[in-house]
């Protein structure tokens, strides 16, 4: 892998980004749009209803935090389909660049947009309603790790899909992860699913996350067990997801998809 | 030879693309790629850059497999088609920003400007990709493809949406690049006259299968089956076109 040819990928993207108002929407106005709802209804259980300020925390430490999950995942799938709406696929590969060096552009491209994103919610969370995440970064960082992870795998498949069944399929890029939030525990504990979910839920790294990030915040602190749960099972996901991609990745030369796709 | 291609085929499910095709390039030599539309000649070009995987044959360039030297080959060559897009909201200074950086090339700025200026394109640097005629799009096309100085360069087309002065003054950037710095070109084209006149030797491909190889007028003595005194190079595509139809 050559840095210069990461570099090139992370920069096309940037220039992108700058110019594109899909991305810069993408990457802040939803996370703060999120965070805006959230912090005007939980202002309103807890100042209206009564509610527990740990309720409160809670959901909104889950809604930057599925936030972050949720744009790294989109992005991915999204990075690729830049590539395909501006049918770029036939010059961008007919240089050196490798689908190596071209995915871990993407990665570190999205982990800062979404980084991005993440901050914004978190600042205006801080300062509208009081919810101070700092604090409690050390502890969740682990979480947020898995989060990426899993995220990165996820997008990674849906890549690979494109690939192979082009844009037919692109709407997963922005609903595949909305079809995961009912089962990850975003918002509730795992105990308050019925229990023939609770088995799907458990297989889920985004789960683990969510579960820890109830404990740190709190006070019960870091969760090995969940950290370690939800690694595990993305060390597994992430095997996966990277045998899918060079699969779908080879048959698509074999089968000359990848001047086909534009 | 620079680029070695042997017993090159492609077959997608029951239909055979390529079928069998060698041919060689020497160092410094201006090939044309010739043929009517689905004669090979896109799939040959995608295989040479490693977009599309061989059913079967090699390739073989700068002395090296392409299957197992993909990235070190790659860099010593380019590949420009006015049917290929760049992204449309980026300008054109942006887009061959990326290109520099994916070829790793030292001082990038004033190679791009020195492109720009060559391909008559400086005053375009700052506009997006999107606000260009398809003329435009072609010579920033040509500029991504001589950014890193190939040694081997394949021109799918390259004139195609030029008018007749711009087409002039590419066909001389190439002419003046090869005699400088020996640079191999592999161009395929549907205007013979443009053939005629840059190529050395042509690989006339019909069918997925190589019908003449040779000079201009061999290849017209080869195909029309007859003597003549001049290449008619356009004879001999019309002649091959109405038989694959028939």
């Amino acid at each position: 892998m050559k840095a210069h040819r990461i570099t090139a990928v992370m920069v096309r993207h940037v220039y992108e980004a700058r110019r594109n108002f899909d991305r810069i929407t993408d990457m802040l106005y939803w996370p703060v749009l999120d965070i805006v709802m959230w912090g005007f209804f939980t202002t309103y259980l807890g100042r209206g209803i009564g509610m527990q300020p740990e309720v409160i925390k809670f959901l909104l430490g889950a809604t930057i935090l599925w936030g972050l999950f949720y744009s790294f995942q989109r992005d991915m799938a999204v990075g690729f389909l830049d590539e395909l709406w501006s049918r770029n696929l036939i010059n961008l590969f007919s240089t050196p660049l490798t689908i190596s060096e071209y995915v871990t552009g993407l990665i570190l491209v999205n982990l800062a947009k979404a980084g991005l994103g993440m901050s914004a919610a978190a600042i205006l969370a801080w300062a509208a309603y009081h919810f101070n995440i700092f604090p409690w970064l050390p502890e969740l960082i682990p979480y947020l790790l898995n989060l990426v992870l899993f995220a990165f795998a996820l997008g990674i498949v849906i890549t690979g899909l494109i690939f192979r069944y082009t844009t037919r399929i692109q709407a997963l890029a922005w609903s595949f992860a909305g079809l995961l939030a009912p089962v990850s525990c975003v918002l509730y504990p795992l105990k308050s699913l019925p229990r023939f979910l609770r088995g799907v839920a458990w297989m889920l790294p985004t789960t683990h996350s969510f579960e820890g990030m109830r404990l740190a915040l709190s006070g019960e602190g870091f969760s090995p067990f969940h950290f370690w749960w939800g690694l595990v099972l993305n060390a597994g996901y992430f095997a996966i997801a990277i045998a899918i991609f060079q699969l779908v990745f080879s048959s698509a030369k074999n089968r000359g998809l990848l001047v086909k796709l534009e | 030879m620079l680029v070695q291609v042997e017993n090159l085929t492609k077959r997608f499910g029951d239909f055979t693309a390529v079928d069998g095709v060698s041919f060689g390039i020497e160092r410094g030599e201006i090939v044309g790629m010739l043929g009517p539309n689905g004669a090979g000649k896109t799939t040959t070009i995608h295989m040479i850059l490693g977009l599309i995987t061989p059913s079967a044959g090699s390739i073989r360039i700068f002395g090296r497999s392409m299957a197992t030297h993909r990235d070190e080959i790659l860099a010593r060559m380019n590949f420009t088609s006015p049917y290929v897009a760049f992204p449309f909201r980026m300008t054109v200074r942006e887009n061959l920003d990326v290109f520099a950086r994916l070829y790793g090339i030292r001082n990038p700025k004033r190679r791009i400007e020195q492109m720009l200026e060559r391909f008559d394109v400086a005053g375009l640097r700052d506009k997006p990709i999107a606000r260009l005629s398809s003329g435009e799009n072609t010579r920033v096309g040509l500029a991504k493809a001589m950014l890193n100085e190939p040694e081997l360069l394949l021109l799918d087309e390259p004139t195609a949406y030029l008018d007749p002065e711009i087409a002039l003054q590419v066909k001389e950037i190439l002419l003046e690049a090869q005699r400088e710095r020996g640079m191999t070109i592999l161009y395929t084209s549907h205007n013979m006259a443009e053939v005629e006149q840059l190529c050395r030797r042509i690989v006339f491909l019909n069918r997925g299968r190589v019908i003449a190889c040779g000079s201009p007028i061999e290849v017209t003595h080869a195909i029309l089956k007859e003597e003549r005194d001049e290449p008619a190079l356009e004879e001999v595509f019309v002649r091959v076109a109405r038989e694959a139809r028939a």
